[in-house]
């Protein structure tokens, strides 16, 4: 095959990767994008999930005291968890269970304890996310099929981000040279666009792709009842380690804030973060938060009443290829270095999105261009063959 | 070049050469689809219509009792380990400091360690997945122990038909006889 001929090929391989899946891919790109900044939508929508301070010199409260707060309020409530975001405008994430059988995410204000609000039940970051990453097919039995068909897109994506690669001629030529001709038409400028946002896009497209494939091999794993995990299976507490007490009277636990201390203590380096409360008298009490590798958490599990760690699962216990499928899940979402990742991540995400629109531009006014081009010449030579116009308008680009 | 090329394409033929690529908007007609039943099962979670999709009765356990419901109205979930069904419960508004922990078995528990699936949740709001096997028979009773933070053990029962008609009739299919 002529190198020709040979690129021909592979622009009409990148041009048939999306084309006819463009509005899915869209979709998909664009809901992946609102999904990354879903929190700071609802931040900005909704008052009752910021952490508003009282006072310039208010400081934040202890878990413990977050808790004593909002039992003063409801007495009857009980809280399950407590998540610290990672910003510090956010309210306190805080699971209750009411007595009418609710069990809610609750936004806790982080200086006086307060519930500013119970979460809604439209959940528009919970929306998103479903939409996003499994085009809300339900999951009955392992991953839904909605899951392996957006992360499918991940194949078509890398093999999109190669191919465009290899049909753009020395497109590193592009950084030093940009060129976005606004003057010449759209059909140009949206080629000039494609070409420019593509180039300066690789490292996330990359990125996206991989992680997106990775989702798919997950839920492959999943599936089949592969595991790579490391994470120790957590037994009950043992029957001789949960206390007897008087009837009606539960066994006492440790504070909060001291399980958090012997958790700190144990783990260097943990910024403890979230807290799980025990699930029934027989269950853990969960302690977790990040290290110094900001893309995984590292957690404790403790016998609530004699603050005994059970199990840990710390960075130093996980294997090479773990550091690698977990750090997949913040890489894709960028949520694992605050506001300004998560910017860049929507940013970058708002550029994909215009990628996919912007190609399919390219080849509508192409194909029109050809069309016309096809009958005019159509209408010189009655009686000579007409050319396949697609087929030539596909592959013009490669003549640049 | 074929002659063939050359003949003006059928109105069908233009058609979809027009509308080829635009097809997969249809796609979006699955989320559309889905989105009843997602709401659905986000308030279901949520427990915004009670703890269950159906609420089985009220069962009497000693001096105490908890209401059950089934999570979902249907029959078992397919598990790895097993068909599993899930039951959701919650105690008397009494017993919430009385009750250290709260077990489901089909069929009577010889002892306290051989009670069944243990339930985790709170008092208000509490799930156990109960596996069901695939030869249980139509008669069987669920079994609810109760244990009290002294050690006391009590025991109450409700017939599987009036726990879960679904799981019967599922159970009817497999081939158990009624």
């Amino acid at each position: 095959m002529s190198k020709k001929s040979r690129s021909k090929l592979w622009f009409l391989v990148h041009s048939w990767l999306a084309l006819p899946i463009w509005f899915f891919v869209l979709i998909v790109c664009v809901t992946g994008t609102l999904a990354v900044v879903s929190q700071e939508i609802v931040w900005l929508a909704n008052p009752d999930i910021r952490a508003s301070k009282p006072s310039d010199d208010a400081e934040p409260l202890s878990f413990d005291q977050v808790i004593a707060a909002i039992k003063r309020d409801e007495p009857q409530v009980i809280v399950r968890s407590i998540i610290r975001p990672d910003e510090s405008h956010f309210a306190l994430s805080v699971g209750l269970s009411y007595p009418d059988g609710r069990s809610v995410e609750a936004y806790a204000n982080p200086y006086t304890g307060a519930i500013q609000g119970i979460s809604p039940a439209f959940n528009f970051q919970q929306f998103t996310r479903a939409l996003h990453g499994w085009w809300l097919v339900p999951f009955t039995n392992g991953y839904s099929w909605g899951w392996y068909l957006v992360s499918f897109l991940g194949l078509p994506l890398l093999a999109s981000l190669v191919t465009g690669l290899v049909v753009y001629k020395r497109f590193w030529k592009g950084f030093f040279r940009p060129t976005l001709r606004i003057r010449h038409g759209a059909r140009i400028f949206w080629g000039d666009f494609h070409r420019l946002s593509g180039i300066w896009s690789i490292w996330f497209i990359a990125v996206i792709s991989i992680t997106g494939t990775w989702f798919l091999i997950q839920a492959f794993l999943g599936d089949n009842q592969i595991s790579i995990s490391s994470e120790p299976i957590v037994p009950v507490i043992a029957r001789e380690k949960v206390p007897t007490s008087a009837p009606g009277v539960p066994a006492p636990m440790i504070p909060l804030d001291d399980a958090i201390k012997i958790a700190t203590q144990r783990i260097p380096g943990l910024d403890a973060t979230f807290a799980f409360l025990p699930l029934n008298a027989y269950s853990h009490l969960q302690i977790g938060g990040r290290g110094w590798y900001p893309l995984m958490f590292q957690t404790a599990q403790l016998n609530p009443y004699n603050g005994e760690i059970a199990v840990s699962h710390l960075l130093s216990d996980r294997t090479t290829l773990e550091f690698v499928t977990e750090s997949m899940r913040p890489l894709h979402t960028g949520d694992f270095g605050g506001l300004w990742i998560k910017l860049i991540w929507a940013f970058f995400g708002l550029v994909l999105s215009m990628m996919v629109l912007s190609g399919l531009l390219i080849w509508t006014k192409r194909t029109a261009l050809a069309t016309l081009n096809a009958l005019k010449r159509e209408a010189k030579a009655q009686h000579k063959p007409v050319a396949i116009p697609a087929m030539q308008a596909e592959t013009s680009e490669v003549h640049r | 070049m074929s002659k063939v090329a050359a003949v003006p394409p059928s109105p069908l033929r233009a058609f979809w050469l027009k509308w080829r690529f635009h097809i997969n908007v249809l796609l979006l007609l699955v989320p559309l689809g889905f989105m009843p039943k997602y709401f659905a099962d986000a308030a279901l979670f949520r427990g915004d219509a009670g703890i269950g999709e159906r609420v089985a009765g009220e069962v009497q356990v000693g001096p105490w009792s908890l209401t059950l419901a089934e999570f979902r109205n249907e029959g078992p979930s397919p598990d790895p380990a097993g068909p599993m069904k899930f039951f959701n419960a919650s105690l008397c508004d009494t017993c919430a400091n009385q009750v250290k922990a709260t077990y489901l078995r089909i069929g009577k528990p010889r002892s306290l360690r051989a009670a069944g699936v243990i339930f985790f949740g709170t008092p208000y709001r509490m799930g156990a997945a109960l596996p069901i096997p695939e030869r249980t028979p139509a008669d069987a009773e669920v079994w609810i122990t109760m244990e009290g933070w002294d050690g006391s053990m009590h025991q109450g029962s409700i017939p599987l038909s009036q726990a879960s008609p679904a799981t019967i009739a599922w159970l009817n299919k497999q081939g158990v006889k009624p």
